[in-house]
This record gives structure tokens, sequence and C-alpha cells, in this order.
């Protein structure tokens, strides 16, 4: 009889387990975020969970992943990025940021002074590193590992890579307290900074050459500041959260919205110029080239339009598709969230290349 | 259809929050609080169906059924089904409630948890539940020395060097105060089964819910330290509180 009383407790506490596990946030392992990619020459920089992988681009296969088995400690979802002295910068969700050798995934450093996870990618620039934090502060960091100055603090975590600017040396930090921050890459020092632009800003910002700033927010809105002082240029309503950063052709901005709704813009005055419907969230930046335009959904689609808003060509994976294509040479690259298909290539006309899997390594 | 429900709650959720000044300590307390006064009839129907049940132990009647019909089941069952239907009582009178109350329950603590949302993947299931308050992202996650959004283990006070799992052990005291309180006395003797399985998960389920608590977020477990307080309260003002229980019981004689 005590055994059936026994029995009957654990069953009782099993059961409210795995209720509540069923639906707690901060499983290891399920997925996070989603894949960072960054490219060189011959080789695609795939950060996706548990591993970095480092994939040939001629045929797909796999040169190296970091770590070679996986640990459950370490997951990546930030977009890699690479600095010219050959290093392959990743910043970890166990709050450290790697330096890889990008020939064999060795590591060269690592630095352990965030309090927070990464999700937003590193910006190399020539004057050091600087890398976003959960822990709301953007590190400097000089190509050896080493902080260059103190941390530079805003008021909320920081999810977007933040944007560059090689004219005025500055580096533009889109916080999630709804505010752009430029600061100055040499010294750290602030330059300026706006006002509540009513949203969390998630998306990398995108400058144009006459220096004009694209930022995206959650208050549905598309925001284009002077960036030279920060000052609000003009507005465009979306109709759902704007999360992925713009992506800027000759006199157009292009994006996405969560609603599935993607929107050509005119640069200068903000009006729209077209707009098509995936159906599905658009979470990440599209990719813009000379001859089209390419952008991802959520459901699992890879959708080639013209740059007049004609469709071209759409894939549909089994997967979701949340980070944005990536262009690499001729090839047009997808990261997806099945094993089978981590990475897929395609040219310009949509022809699959090879796939990239993960599955039984 | 749970989805939808899941997403009022989670709205009602952020109203309250931002009502509250953007705190989302006070307005786990706040919610907790509305829902279960929103279960209030409900839990007071469960104390009484299960009062009414309690007192038929104690019925002549009863008693005397269980010894004369030891070893004829069938006929026991349709006495007792007899006896309910003469004195009014329902026996799964204490159970409907419950189980009407489960999926509200478990709509709060989902709501509680997605409106966490600490990983990009979480946020972006957020976005799909949110209707409005896109502007109240990210939530303030910070009340007294916590994350709501991380466990205790990440974060708890430690005093030199050894950490004191301050909430975890609260979720504890309150757990066990809830259960000695609501738990009533055993009538039946050293064999009872019933009592005795009472008895172990009064024991056992303080600890487990301390445990849930240090290692779930600390969201959940301002939920559960809450919600223990709420039921308590609630007994109290259905008079079904004994003080007594929680005094160390003498033996039996």
């Amino acid at each position: 009889m005590k055994t059936k009383r026994f029995s009957l407790i654990i069953f009782t506490l099993l059961f409210i387990t795995i209720a509540l596990s069923a639906c707690a946030s901060g499983s290891r392992v399920m997925a996070s975020g989603w894949a960072g990619i960054t490219t060189d020459d011959e080789t695609a920089y795939l950060a996706y969970n548990t591993h970095v992988y480092a994939i040939d681009l001629a045929n797909g296969n796999l040169r190296w992943r970091y770590p070679s088995e996986p640990d459950p400690k370490i997951t990546f979802y930030a977009p890699p990025a690479l600095t010219e002295d050959g290093q392959l910068i990743i910043g970890g969700y166990d709050n450290i940021l790697y330096s890889l050798n990008p020939l064999n995934g060795q590591v060269n450093w690592t630095f352990e002074g965030a309090e927070g996870r990464y999700v937003g990618g590193p910006l190399v620039t020539e004057h050091g590193i600087f890398v976003p934090s959960t822990d709301y502060r953007v590190y400097a960091l000089g190509f050896n590992g080493q902080p260059l100055r103190d941390p530079f603090p805003t008021e909320a975590e920081i999810w977007a890579t933040p944007g560059s600017d090689s004219e005025c040396e500055c580096v533009y930090v889109a916080s999630m307290d709804h505010r752009v921050y430029a600061i100055n890459a040499k010294t750290g020092s602030l330059s300026w900074v706006t006002n509540d632009l009513g949203g969390a800003l998630v998306g990398t910002p995108a400058l144009s050459e006459d220096r004009q700033l694209y930022i995206s927010t959650f208050a549905e809105e598309m925001v284009a500041l002077n960036a030279d002082n920060g000052a609000e240029l003009w507005r465009f309503t979306a109709q759902d959260w704007v999360w992925g950063g713009p992506a800027l052709g000759d006199d157009t901005i292009y994006f996405g919205d969560l609603s599935g709704a993607f929107f050509a813009l005119d640069r200068q005055s903000g009006v729209q110029k077209w707009q098509t419907q995936t159906g599905s969230a658009i979470v990440d930046s599209p990719l813009v080239t000379e001859e089209a335009i390419y952008l991802t959904a959520e459901n699992g689609l890879l959708v080639s339009v013209t740059p007049e808003g004609v469709n071209r060509w759409q894939k549909e994976f089994e997967g979701n598709t949340y980070s944005g294509p990536v262009a690499a040479g001729d090839l047009i690259l997808v990261s997806t969230s099945q094993p089978e298909a981590l990475l897929v290539a395609f040219d310009s006309n949509g022809v699959q290349k090879w796939t990239f899997s993960d599955a039984g390594e | 259809m749970w989805d939808s429900f899941i997403s009022l709650m989670i709205n009602i959720l952020l109203y309250i929050y931002s009502f509250v000044g953007q705190d989302f300590g006070l307005a786990i307390i706040l919610f907790t609080i509305l829902v279960r006064l929103v279960t209030y009839p409900l839990n007071a129907q469960q104390v009484k169906q299960s009062q009414a049940m309690q007192d038929l132990q104690e019925n002549k009647k009863w008693q005397a059924m269980q010894k004369k019909y030891k070893n004829d089941k069938e006929k026991l069952a349709q006495e007792q089904m007899a006896l309910y239907k003469e004195l009014g009582v329902n026996p799964f009178g204490s159970c409907l409630p419950t189980l009407v109350q489960f999926p509200i329950i478990i709509g709060l603590y989902q709501a509680i948890i997605r409106a966490l949302a600490v990983s990009p993947l979480q946020l972006l299931n957020l976005s799909k539940h949110i209707s409005n308050g896109a502007d109240l992202i990210p939530l303030n996650n910070h009340f007294l020395w916590m994350d709501l959004s991380l466990p205790e283990k990440d974060f708890g006070l430690s005093i030199a060097g050894y950490g004191i799992p301050i909430l975890a052990l609260i979720v504890l005291i309150t757990s066990y105060v809830q259960t000695k309180l609501m738990t009533p006395p055993s009538t039946g003797g050293a064999g009872d089964q019933s009592a005795q399985m009472t008895k172990a998960m009064g024991m056992y389920m303080p600890i487990f819910m301390g445990w849930l608590a240090y290692s779930f977020s600390s969201g959940l477990a301002l939920y559960f330290v809450v919600s223990n307080l709420a039921t308590i309260l609630q007994y109290a003002i259905t008079g079904r509180l004994d003080w007594s229980n929680l005094l160390p019981q003498r033996a039996s004689k």
C-alpha cells in the first residue's frame, strides 16, 4: 500500500513538473533565437543553437564547427563578424564573446566581462569591436579582446547589431529603451541621442550615403533621422511591429513587418512606392542586389521580387525562416530552423545549389 | 480557442502593468488577486462541498454502512448513492469547481511566463498575443531584489559566498502553511490511507514548490507566493482555516 501511495505522490509531482516546464521559458533544448550568418570569399559562418559552423561556399560541406561536440550551456544566435586581421567574433548566450580562428575554429580569446547574453552581433570598425549586450551596455574592445574603455550604458537590453559610419567615425546603437545613440567610435563619448521613438528598437540602423539614418520600431514605424544630429526627418506607419532593420536601394528603402507586409519607400520623403504581402511575419532585413530584392518570412518562405515589386520567384521550406537572406558572391544564402536544411544556397534565378545539414552530425 | 484565451489573459496582465506604473511584480500580484476574485465563487463552492463530504464521514448511517457492506462493494456503492441523494450531497461537487478553475490557473501561469519573454523567439511569440501596448516592450522585470524573468538561482542574494534562496524559502513556507491550515483533521485511525496520503503530500508538496520556485523564473515564484496567500485568505473568509494545525500534534490516545 505504501508503494501505491508513493507512486501516486510521484505521479502528481511529475504531472505538475511537466505541466509547468512544457510552457516555461529558458529551455535549453528549444532554440531561443535564430541563425546569424556572415561570409568571406570562400566560407559561410553560421551561428545557430549549439554551434558556429564554417561551411564551404563551393559545395555546402562543413569545414569545422565550434564547439566540436554540443555543450548545452553554450548557444549562439548573434550574427558573427569578421575582422580584417582574421578573427571571427561571435557572442554567445553564455555571456561570453568568442574570437575564433576562421580557418579552423580554434579559440583565440574570450571576453567574459559582460553580465548579459549576446543577441545582437558585434560591429567591427577600424577603432575596435563594438559589442551590444542584454546587460544594457555596449562594450568597446580591442582586437585582442581587451576592453578599450568603460562600456557605454543605455537603459534597456540591446538586441540590435550596431550600425557604423566611417565619415563621422560614429557607432549607432539602437536600444530596446526606444532610443538611438550615436557614439564616437574613437572616444566612446555620446554624440547625440534621440527622444523616445515610441517602441523598442531591435533592427540594425541603416545609413544612406547622404547621411540619413533609418530605424525600425516596435511602434509599427520606420523612422528617418538626420545622422549628424539625430533630428527626425519623417515617419512611416507600417501594419505591425517592424522587427528587422531596413535595406537600402538607390533611392528606396525596403523592409517588412510582423504582419507579413513588405514595403518599398522613397528614401527622401518616406512615401510608399509599393507594398506586397507574404502572409507571415518578416523578422529580419531583406537583401538588396542590383537585379532583385530577397526577403524571408517566418512560415518558411524565400521570396525574390524586382525593384518594382513584381514577384520573380519564391521557395518554400518546411522549417521556419527568421534570418534574412545573405549574399555570398553569386549565391543567396538562407537559413532555416530545420536541422536537415540549416543553410540553403540558391543562385539569383532561384536554382538550389546546395544544402547544408547538421542532422546526424 | 486556447490561444485566444491566453491572449486575453496577457492583454489584461499588460493593462494592469501599464496601470500600476510599469511594475511587472505589482502587475503579477494584482493579476493573481483578480483571477482569484473571479474564481472565488467556484472556490467557495468547492470548500462547501468538501465540508459536506467531510461531515458525511462522521454521519452514523455512513459509518454503519461501511461496516455492514465491507465485503460487498456494489451494495456499498448503491447505499452511498442513496445517502448522497438523501442528504443532498454531490460527491463530485468539490471536483467540478477545481476542474473549471484549472484552465484558468494554467492560463494565468502561461500569461505570466509568456509576458516575461526574454529571448527573441519568445518575444516574437508574445507579439502575436498583444493587441495594444507595443510601447510597453520591453517590460520592466525588476521587482524588489528580483529579475522576474530569471530563476532565483541565477541572481539570488548571497551572504559570505553562500546563495540564500529567499524567494524559494518564502514559497516553501507559504505552501507549507497553506497546506497545514487547509488540511482537515483526520477522523480515521492510524490505518487511514487518505490521511496518510494527505500528510505525505503536505510534506512533499511545499518542498517541491520551493524547488520549482528556485529553478523557474522568479515571476512564477512570485505568483506562487501570492496564490498561496490568496488561497489562505479565501479559506479564512469562508471560516475553514484550522490554525491549530500549525501547532505540533499530540499523539492520539
